[in-house]
Order: structure tokens, then sequence, then C-alpha cells
């Protein structure tokens, strides 16, 4: 008598609402992923920046002008300030902006993608008020009210940097006339 | 495992009227078999999960007075913090002699003296230039939390808070005045 073959019965476990909840959750990550921006690929520095209790408001994505202060990791005792705009075009139109023609030279455009590196606090000033003028001229274009926005000013520095440094920057806009602005900092968890 | 699945019925077929004689067909659902679409899944959202950055940076809103002649105040509304080159916080009010203080007592300090002058009281900062930056956001910090509770001890009294703060350099008179201290 032939041996009888049992049948192994696999077990089926009902995969659908595991499937349902992944893809729930991959479409909030992917959603809320930020990749590096030009900006933050250009930057050959990291920023440890000092925490905050109090409540502030986001760092705004665009309309912002950031200047940063970070210490050189290849010349510890060193920094410069970082100059960048959030918006390309309207960050094309400020380097090309006549009034930096005089210390920007075409080598340092070339190296200075999406930010500026300058140690001279005149520079700075000159970085400040060229993108105030030119974000009002870029504003005239602008149709609708939703499209204007002011350009908000924020000073980024790592927290180990001496006061000077910001001191200066601050300086900078006072001259400049640019008496709002921001620190961008940490919520502390 | 992975058929196709039965698709009950052909299309073109008459509708079956109520009589019919044919057995009805038993419906066969099908199973398609999820688990390479579950690998990816899975493998996309740890991708995405360990590439996401939750933590969007903070902005502390700062001003400075613009560059215009000064502006003559009376000393008595003055509360004035100035902060050492080794990082020791020294405050005083009107023209009384710098006290030391400690960065957890600044905040009850700057609400008591500035519900004692209602709005009154003027904040000035003064920054020794090579104190740390960490050392300047956290006494922002500490005030701007203290502002929190002074703008509702003010409702409160039916009074609406305008703060009056500034950060002003510090002159080697002011490093004078807290050096032995």
């Amino acid at each position: 008598m032939p041996k009888v073959k049992m049948k192994r019965t696999g077990f089926v476990i009902d995969m659908t609402p595991l499937v349902d909840i992944t893809f729930l959750l991959l479409t909030f990550f992917m959603f809320t992923a930020k990749f590096k921006s030009e900006a933050d690929n250009e930057q050959k520095f990291q920023i440890k920046r000092p925490k905050t209790q109090a409540d502030t408001a986001k760092l705004p994505e665009k309309d912002v002008a950031v200047i940063r202060i970070a210490i050189d990791s290849t010349r510890p005792s060193d920094t410069a300030y970082y100059f960048s705009v959030a918006n390309p075009e309207l960050w094309m139109t400020i380097k090309d902006d006549p009034s930096l023609a005089e210390w920007l030279t075409p080598d340092r455009k070339e190296a200075s993608k999406a930010m500026i590196k300058t140690v001279k606090i005149e520079e700075l000033e000159t970085l400040i008020s060229v993108s105030r003028t030119q974000s009002k001229a870029f504003n005239i274009t602008k149709k609708t009210a939703a499209e204007k926005a002011q350009l908000r000013f924020a000073i980024d520095a790592d927290k180990r940097i001496r006061f000077k440094w910001i001191a200066d920057a601050m300086e900078a806009m006072r001259r400049t006339r640019q008496t709002q602005f921001n620190f961008v900092t940490d919520k502390q968890q | 495992m992975a058929g196709g699945g039965e698709l009950g019925g052909g299309g073109g077929r008459p509708k079956r009227g109520k009589h019919s004689k044919r057995k009805p067909k038993k419906r066969l659902g099908f199973r398609i078999d999820m688990t390479p679409l579950v690998d990816i899944t899975f493998l996309l959202l740890t991708f995405f999960m360990f590439v996401t950055t939750l933590t969007t940076p903070q902005v502390m809103d700062m001003a400075v007075p613009p560059e215009t002649e000064d502006v003559e105040v009376a000393e008595s509304k003055l509360f004035t913090v100035r902060v050492r080159e080794d990082g020791k916080i020294f405050y005083n009010q009107a023209k009384d002699i710098p006290q030391p203080i400690i960065l957890k007592e600044l905040r009850t300090k700057a609400i008591k003296s500035n519900l004692d002058m209602k709005n009154e009281l003027i904040t000035v900062l003064k920054i020794d230039e090579n104190v740390a930056y960490e050392t300047v956001v956290n006494i922002l910090d500490e005030l701007n939390l203290a502002e929190i509770k002074i703008t509702q001890a003010l409702q409160a009294e039916k009074l609406n808070r305008e703060r009056k703060f500034t950060i002003s350099p510090m002159t080697d008179k002011d490093k004078e005045e807290i050096k032995g201290l």
C-alpha cells in the first residue's frame, strides 16, 4: 500500500492592515522628507545651534536671508560670515548686482554658488542692503499679495562662537537699517 | 500561490432568470501574494525614516535700535544685565551696585522687576565680546520666558505689554563696574 502523502498546509496571514499602515507611514515620511538644498551641499561646516525653550516660530523656507557663522573645521580659531538667500532667482539677481562687482570677483562668484563667504564686515553690510533692495524690486514684479513677501534676515551662528562675531553682524544690520531680524536656534526637547 | 484568481461568470452570457435551474456558481476570491510589495514598502519606509529630519530650526526675534541720535532715558528705569568675560551674569536696577545672579534666577528676577515697574522698565543687555554665543542665547531665552509671565500678569490688570529691550555694547566703564565682583 502506498504511503499516504500528507499535504502540508501553509498558513496565510492577512497582510492587508499591515500594508495599509505601512503605506500610510511611507507617504507621511515621503512628504515630510526634505533633502539637502544646494546651500547645505556647499556648506563645509556644521553649525551647532544653541537650544531654547521659549515658544518661537519656525525658520521660514523661503524669503529669508541667512548669515551663517560657524567654526571652520580646517582652521578652528578662524571663522567667516556665510551669506545666503533661500530663493534661487532672487539669489541670482543679488549676485549680479553692480554694487557687489567691486569685490565679488568672477572667480569668487564662481566659488559661491549658494553662499558668499566673507570676513569683511563692509561686504556683509553691502550684501544686506543689496538683498533688501533687490527683494523690493522683485516684489514689484509680483502681481498678487500672496506672492509678495518681505525678505527676512536671520543669524545662524554656532553656539561656541565668541559674541563679537554676532555683535558685529548685528552692527551691520543696524547700519543698514535692518532693525528686525532673527536668531536661529534649536528647540530644546 | 499567486493565481490569477477566478473571475466569476462570463461577460457575454445572458442574465440568469429567477427560475434558473443552474446551480449558482460559488464565487472564488482571489489572492495576491503581497510579500514583495511589503518588502519594498518597508525598504522605502525605513529609507525615508532615516533620511528625514523632523526638527526644523526655530527662530528667535531680535531687534536693534535704529541708527539715530541717542535717546535720553531716566536711569531709574533701567534694568541692566551685564555678562562678564567668564560668563558670570550681573544685574542692577537704576544706580544700584551690580549683583551677581545665576541664570536660573534671572527669570524670576526679571519678572519681579518688570511687574514692579509695570511697563516702564527698560531692559538693557550688555555682553562682553568674548562670551560664547550660547550664553547670550540662554539669557535671551530666559528673558523671553519671563516675558510670557509678565504679559499674562499685566493682562490680568488690563494692561498691554510693551516690551522695552535692547542689546548695547559693553563699554570700559561697564567692565570696570563688574570687575572685582
